[in-house]
């Protein structure tokens, strides 16, 4: 383990990289697709944003850590997920300044809607952004959180040291290496 | 202001303020002032709900605006508001507390706030799965907590109680799916009216699971053995949030399913006394002998526990109002001598000594009208019940004296090992805490000594609760009776 | 069908429990996860019904053609929860590991020990007499034979 993939992206193949820069809008078209259909088909906040989320992770596997950071707004994903709770809680609340109780959505079911194309405009919508933003958020974060801790890590401890193989953008962790403590 | 605009402030503040300030370093004063502030009016709106309920009976609201029986259901009556005005209550004077001496993590008050969210809305929910959601936010709220300033016997301590938590909660969704599959409800009242016409098979088996996930979470005497190893390494204001904030989730969830699950618990008594008595004595034996102070807080949160328990599986009106009370007496107890443990200086004696007294139930304090409470549901479990009945009136009663007597001896072991010891441990002198700190303890032991003189706010409270969970809101049959 | 169900469950929280009783705590993390995912296909299982996607306008006109969307819904809410509090401990015991370079639960209690025997030797000089003597050095003792 003398190259941790974390820092040498070239250790991933060309064929690795090759796919996920072909799949990288594909994969976001679906999700955003997902979001905003989520109410006449199949999908919702949740299912788009995990697969957002694994769209730029395969990213991370691919380049590795820097290259993957150098996306637009990758880098602000941990305050997504507290931009998406305020969101949700606005939402949430602001019926009730309007005396209705929480979570009422507007337009109500009945009224007529506001289409920009074939999207619907309504309250769920935004809600639903709302948790796809904190779902992004939480799993980039949470990886990039992983990650910088890792670096500051072997940063310290010098180069030899190659850390514990829990890397989040290496993909895998590798054997925890705990046979060393039975004696 | 509406009713559910009441309802939802309590809860709404501190969502917000805690997605705010997680992204505020929390070591900054003024962070964790305004942080105190936010929950101080979360507070006050849940004390001014509470009374709105004691007054004019039930808030109830469906969220979204949808039909009644599709919407979530909001409700807050007087055994959820009794709860939640107490636990918000202990989290606001820990929060205070941590902000007096300096707050040493970024986090700190946004987690605080994290779990007051979730507790709130775990205490004004109506329905069971959200019930569960809400449960999940303040116990992982917990378990950040719990390891904060992250020494390593806090982590280690935070996995534990992480894993054995989780594997209530996993009990508890077992359960709340059951009732769903058995009654095609999550709504607490819709389940406990329909609970009746389902097999009692399904119904037992359902009521012995959600008995397991709230004993796991209050730390009762079988399934007590990660709580020591949780509360010995924490620092004292996560301490007092966990025995004083968190433990009522096991209470109330106790209690509120009791109520919706009557005839169960009608017929486990038995095993629920047996329980409850066998944790008093346990938890007071291990408590004598310890002698850290938060060891011995521990162990001593199991005895109290099983008061609690006692008090339900005694049951009737009587038992639970008691149940009630103990709860809510036992998390201000906890969260003064938590909070104590960790002060020096002048004061602080007499506020221990205040919480010792409570603990072991000697009259000024407000623990007496609690040990008066469960007292008198064990006598009125004995009066209807024949030579039986005063059998276990005796035995009972010998129970709780035996309790109280024990917890006396241990609080005072403690109280001449730590404040009353003359020469400084470890040859340092110790320097006084911080007045506003101090002042702050001072504050909680004096409503110790207020509620002990003026018992009957708490006796209404008590009551009403235990009306919710054997009277006719959910028309259910008359409650668990005696023995 | 429910029996197929239920033997999964059975089989998912059976190994999830065996799991969690090992010392390596990274398999305690798997068996937690195992374990509260066999809560997630019991709520399946306790819900499931076959029939069209639950979207208004339904296909039949009324509700009972349709399967019931709120299992589903309480499935994914508990995967949800499972898989934040999933993150929570992989960085607790990554938090562990890299202060005492194992995962195992026994090492690090031991190891724990040391330190707080150590940290009593220095605030009291007269233990130092017989180091040996420590719970720890026991336990070390007691281990390796």
């Amino acid at each position: 383990m003398k190259n941790a993939p974390a820092r040498t992206p070239e250790i991933t193949s060309v064929l690795v990289r090759t796919i996920a820069k072909l799949l990288f809008l594909p994969i976001l078209v679906t999700a955003v697709a997902m979001l905003i259909k989520g109410y006449a088909q199949p999908g919702d906040g949740f299912s788009a944003g995990v697969v957002g989320a694994l769209g730029i992770l395969l990213q991370y596997l691919a380049f590795g850590r820097r290259t993957a950071e150098r996306l637009p707004l990758v880098g602000f994903a941990g305050k997504g997920v507290f931009a998406g709770l305020l969101i949700a809680l606005l939402v949430a609340a602001t019926p009730v300044f309007l005396g209705q109780p929480v979570f009422t959505h507007y337009p109500p079911a009945g009224a007529s809607v506001i289409y920009v194309g074939t999207i619907e405009l309504i309250t769920a919508l935004l809600f639903d952004t709302a948790v796809f933003l904190m779902v992004m958020g939480f799993v980039l974060g949470g990886v990039q959180m992983i990650a910088q801790t890792i670096a500051d890590e072997d940063e310290y401890r010098g180069p030899e040291a190659t850390g514990p193989e829990f890397d989040a953008s290496a993909g895998t962790d590798v054997e925890p290496s705990s046979g060393g403590g039975r004696r | 202001m509406t009713d559910q605009t009441l309802l939802v402030l309590p809860a709404g503040i501190p969502w917000v303020l805690a997605a705010v300030f997680a992204l505020l370093d929390g070591r900054r004063r003024w962070v964790g002032r305004i942080a105190a502030v936010g929950l101080g009016v979360s507070f006050v709106s849940m004390v001014a709900l509470a009374l709105r309920v004691l007054r004019d009976g039930p808030v109830e609201v469906v969220a979204g605006n949808w039909p009644a029986g599709v919407g979530i259901v909001l409700r807050a009556d007087a055994l959820g508001v009794a709860f939640a005005v107490v636990s918000i209550g202990v989290m606001l004077v820990s929060l205070l507390y941590e902000v007096s001496l300096g707050m040493r993590s970024r986090t700190f008050p946004a987690v605080v706030l994290f779990m007051a969210a979730g507790l709130t809305g775990l205490f004004l929910t109506g329905d069971i799965f959200n019930f569960y959601v809400f449960f999940e936010v303040s116990v992982t709220a917990a378990y950040v907590l719990t390891s904060y300033r992250e020494r390593d016997y806090q982590v280690r301590a935070a996995f534990i109680f992480a894993i054995v938590n989780l594997f209530g909660s996993v009990v508890f969704l077992i359960a709340a799916a059951s009732l769903y599959h058995v009654t095609g409800s999550l709504e607490m009242q819709t389940v406990a009216e329909r609970l009746g016409e389902t097999s009692p098979n399904s119904a037992i088996t359902i009521a012995v699971a959600i008995f397991v996930a709230f004993s796991l979470k209050l730390g009762l005497f079988p399934f007590h053995f990660w709580l020591p190893a949780v509360y010995v390494g924490s620092h004292p204001p996560v301490a007092a949030i966990l025995s004083g904030a968190l433990a009522n989730i096991g209470s109330y969830g106790l209690l509120r399913f009791g109520g919706i699950l009557p005839d169960q618990l009608a017929l486990g008594t038995y095993a629920v006394l047996i329980l409850g008595s066998a944790s008093i004595i346990y938890g007071a034996l291990q408590s004598i002998s310890r002698s850290d102070v938060s060891e011995v807080l521990a162990y001593s949160a199991i005895g109290q526990a099983g008061y609690i328990l006692l008090a339900l599986g005694l049951g009737g009106p009587v038992g639970f109002s008691a149940a009630v009370i103990y709860a809510v007496v036992n998390s201000l107890n906890k969260a003064l001598l938590f909070l104590v443990a960790g002060l020096r200086g002048p004061l602080v004696g007499a506020a221990f000594a205040v919480g010792a007294l409570s603990v072991a139930g000697v009259p000024p304090a407000v623990g007496f009208i609690a040990k008066i409470a469960v007292f008198k549901a064990a006598l009125a479990a004995g009066a209807g019940g024949g030579t039986a009945g005063a059998v276990g009136t005796v035995v009972f009663v010998t129970v709780i004296f035996v309790g109280g007597a024990l917890s006396f001896v241990y609080m005072f072991q403690i109280y001449q090992r730590v404040f009353l010891a003359r020469e400084p441990q470890g040859g340092h002198v110790e320097k006084p805490s911080p007045r506003a700190t101090r002042a702050l303890v001072g504050v909680l032991a004096a409503l110790v000594l207020v509620f002990g003189l003026w018992p009957e706010p708490l006796l209404v409270l008590g009551e009403e609760a235990a009306a919710v969970l054997t009277g006719s809101p959910g028309d259910v049959s008359g409650g668990g009776d005696s023995p | 069908m429910i029996l197929a169900f239920s033997l999964a469950v059975a089989v998912v929280f059976g190994s999830g429990v065996f799991l969690v009783i090992q010392r390596d705590l990274l398999r305690v993390v798997v068996g937690i996860v195992l374990i509260s995912n066999s809560a997630s296909l019991f709520i399946v299982a306790a819900g499931l019904t076959r029939g069209a996607v639950p979207i208004v306008p339904l296909p039949g006109g009324d509700g009972a053609s349709a399967s019931d969307p709120l299992v589903q819904a309480m499935a994914l809410t508990a995967l949800i929860i499972t898989s934040s509090v999933t993150a929570l401990l992989l960085s607790l015991i990554y938090r562990l590991y890299v202060s005492h370079d194992t995962m195992d639960i026994e090492d690090i209690s031991v190891a724990e020990l040391r330190e707080a025997e150590a940290l009593e030797r220095k605030n009291r000089p007269e233990i130092e007499e017989n180091p040996e003597k420590g719970p720890a050095a026991e336990e070390l003792e007691e281990r390796s034979r």
